[in-house]
């Protein structure tokens, strides 16, 4: 009885203890911009404030164009017609997401780089004397903006497949009726219906690309996330990255707001609309040419060519793959997946049952309000993160304790369970959704209750959301590059570390090993996300078991 | 004066991938301005035979006319678009993220203020013009049906399908809305064929009641 009341009572605390250690690394961040700024600032603010911002605005035009333009026509061309190799690129264009955009830039250079693969490939087939440069320059804004297309527009992609899966069939044909061709029902039916859906991936897509630090160092382009880098370990001055990373954060934080207002005034959703099949057009000719050719691209930029380059590299060089280094980097990227898999995964299981179990409308904004640190970028969540435990081990000194938090495994996990919670909290959210609010009710009748009712009934019927958090939290985690580099503890090297610093320097070909890696990791989720697309469609089983 | 036949079933068999026919040997002239109601129960093929007229679904075997020309046989089929025939549905399938307003004017075609006039005349005669700026999920389903009538009739359709349209409203809105459509219908001479399960729908409304029975018409 005493434990049942104090693990209610603890259950009640956990969010408000979650949501204090979430926001304290961003206020400490935040909080920068109100001390003085010193003379780096003023610097930086004079000659390259202003490069920080038009390259950011420049790379987030540019990308969303693209990964709209590949996201949308893409998911509505596998949607609603039938092409040569439909089957394949319904899945496979979601392959790219598991190539971090940092190991698409390391592939790209070395294969379009004056002496890069493809040039050398095409010189030696047309058998050129003088070697001939086919491809232009790839470390620039431009191939930046190729880089973060190809790996980023699968969120675009998914969510506007996801929106055409469930689209009401009758609206599209009532436009239809009312005399629009085909075509014009998707440009003024179909994409007006899905846009709080493409304006959802595109938030994403931004705030991934403004967090990005990994492929803009690599093409050397002055960004924020290189600026708040530079400015920290070049000129060791913390608090102008902070100031600067502040700025960042509300740079991030004004387009969650609008991707948040934009899909509030858009109350998309069609009511009472009844499941029908929809009519899949078989494309022929030219058609059906153009549209394998349009979907392979992406996938052949996005994964297939880096990952042959990546192969290229392991095959060509006779490297030694398994050496100790990356056996090493492998074990620690591991371990710190696992634990703050486990752990975020445990934390997202309690809050949202603490939630259902309390019935508490305050818990539940804050379980969501939770899910917004996915969109604080990992370098500023890793200064917060410092700076919290900087705070903390003063106390812990205060208190003559024998241990020191900063540069500890406990600033990765921190961050990881942060960055990763909206991931886990989503899944287990939508696993708990499923659970009829009906069970509780009679469990509690049965004087099942707490703790009990947690173990017994909740834990086992939410089993494969909750593996299914932790291998999505394991793989981002081992993918994740910024907080990684800033939080691990000294001469502590994990997969996506290793890859970055044999590229930092010009080491390409050992990047491969960690790379390859990395990217194996990131297909995991893809196998889920392809499963969890194809049974998306309601009534779907209804219709292949012919039953409406 | 004989009136003119403003849409002409001949022999229309219907299957879904070649199994039974859920249609079989429908043979119908409607009159122009004649109202039209098809009975029957669920599954009898009623709806299919609407999707047949607009174009929605490809017709297997026999022939559609709409004032004497063909807009679809077993090899040929008008689409949708170019048919001029006007749909109401059960569900509502007013576009969600248009106001009332932009859902009436959306398939007339004309100058701004001729599209934006007429629209508000609609709403006007189903009395439902006080929300010409409200978006669909804000009216009720009584008000969202008396729009997708309108939105319907806009265009000036040869011929209008309404497919159930009274089924999801309380009876004594039911009653009120068959009344007035029934009367804009005669009003404005339109061709309707209505599809129902409800006698009293059919009763209410129409000239001419017509029975489908296991995909045939029962006579």
């Amino acid at each position: 009885m005493f434990y049942n009341s104090l693990f209610e009572n603890s259950l009640k605390i956990l969010p408000i203890f979650l949501f204090l250690l979430f926001v304290a690394p961003v206020i400490l961040v935040l909080s920068s911009l109100f001390y003085g700024y010193s003379e780096n600032w003023f610097h930086l603010y004079n000659y390259v404030l202003s490069e920080y911002i038009i390259n950011s605005i420049f790379l987030i035009i540019g990308v969303s164009f693209f990964v709209v333009l590949i996201g949308v026509l893409s998911s509505w061309l596998v949607t609603y017609y039938d092409f040569t190799g439909k089957s394949f690129f319904e899945w496979a264009l979601i392959l790219p997401l598991a190539v971090p955009p940092y190991i698409l830039a390391y592939t790209f250079t070395e294969i379009f780089d004056t002496y890069g693969s493809a040039n050398i490939l095409l010189n030696n087939i047309f058998l050129l004397e003088d070697k001939k440069v086919f491809f232009p320059n790839v470390r620039n804004i431009y191939g930046a903006i190729a880089v973060f297309s190809f790996t980023l527009y699968p969120y675009v992609y998914l969510v506007s497949r996801m929106a055409f899966i469930n689209q009401s069939i009758s609206i599209i044909e009532a436009g239809r009726v009312l005399g629009l061709s085909r075509v014009g029902a998707f440009f003024k039916l179909s994409i007006p219906l899905i846009r709080p859906a493409i304006f959802a991936g595109l938030a994403l897509v931004i705030m991934e690309t403004l967090s990005d630090f990994g492929a803009v160092e690599h093409f050397a382009i002055a960004t924020f996330t290189t600026g708040i880098f530079r400015t920290w370990f070049g000129m060791y001055d913390l608090q102008t990255a902070m100031q600067l990373a502040s700025l960042l954060l509300i740079f991030v934080t004004v387009f969650l707001v609008i991707e948040r207002i934009s899909r509030k005034k858009a109350s998309f959703v069609s009511r009472n609309s009844l499941y029908k099949k929809y009519d899949i057009i078989k494309l022929k000719g030219y058609n059906n040419f153009f549209a394998m050719l349009f979907c392979f691209t992406p996938i052949f930029m996005g994964f297939i060519l880096p990952i042959t380059e990546l192969l290229n590299w392991t095959i060509n060089y006779k490297l030694d793959f398994f050496n100790i280094d990356f056996l090493e980097s492998s074990f620690n990227s591991l371990l710190l997946a696992i634990i703050a898999a486990l752990l975020c995964t445990m934390i997202s299981f309690l809050v949202n049952f603490s939630a259902r179990f309390q019935g508490n409308k305050f818990l539940l904004s804050l379980s969501s309000a939770l899910m917004l640190g996915y969109a604080v970028p990992g370098l500023i969540l890793a200064i917060g993160i410092t700076q919290l435990l900087t705070f903390l081990d003063n106390y812990i000194e205060f208190f003559k304790f024998n241990f020191i938090l900063t540069g500890s495994l406990i600033g990765l996990i921190i961050a990881y369970i942060i960055k990763s919670y909206a991931l886990s909290n989503s899944t287990i959210e939508a696993s708990f959704q499923r659970v009829s609010s009906s069970l509780d009710d009679v469990s509690k009748t049965l004087n099942i209750s707490g703790i009990k009712l947690m173990y017994k009934i909740h834990f086992p019927l939410v089993k494969t959301g909750l593996l299914t958090s932790i291998l999505l939290v394991g793989s981002e985690v081992i993918k994740e590059l910024p907080a990684t580099l800033i939080l691990r503890p000294f001469n502590f090297e994990t997969l996506a570390v290793s890859a970055y610093n044999y590229a930092s320097e010009e080491r390409m070909y050992e990047a491969a090993a960690p790379s390859i890696a990395i990217v194996i990791v990131g297909l995991l989720p893809i196998v889920i996300l392809s499963r969890i697309i194809k049974n998306s469609r309601p009534g779907e089983e209804l219709w292949k078991k012919k039953l409406v | 004066m004989e009136k003119k036949i403003s849409l002409s079933l001949s022999n229309i068999k219907h299957s879904y991938g070649g199994s039974d026919f859920i249609l079989n040997d429908i043979n119908l002239d409607v009159s122009e301005g004649e109202i039209v109601a098809i009975l029957g129960s669920s599954g009898c093929g009623k709806s299919t035979l609407l999707r047949l007229i607009t174009g929605l679904e490809k017709l297997n075997y026999g022939a559609i006319e709409i004032y004497g020309k063909t807009v679809a046989n077993k090899d040929f089929s008008t689409p949708p678009n170019h048919r001029n025939v006007g749909l109401v549905l059960q569900e509502k399938v007013l576009f969600p993220h248009l106001s009332v307003l932009e859902n009436v004017k959306f398939g007339i075609k004309g100058k701004k203020s001729f599209r934006t006039k007429k629209a508000i005349d609609l709403l006007n005669l189903f009395r439902v013009d006080q929300y010409v700026n409200s978006y669909p999920n804000n009216i009720s389903g009584g008000e969202q049906q008396r729009v997708a009538i309108a939105r319907a009739i806009a265009p000036d359709p040869q011929i209008l399908l309404m497919d159930e349209p009274f089924a999801s409203l309380d009876e004594d809105l039911k009653k009120d809305l068959r009344h007035e459509t029934k009367k804009i219908l005669n009003n404005n001479n339109i061709t309707c064929i209505l599809v129902t399960h409800d006698i009293e729908d059919a009763n209410s409304m129409a000239d001419r009641i017509i029975k489908l029975k296991d995909g045939k018409i029962d006579n």
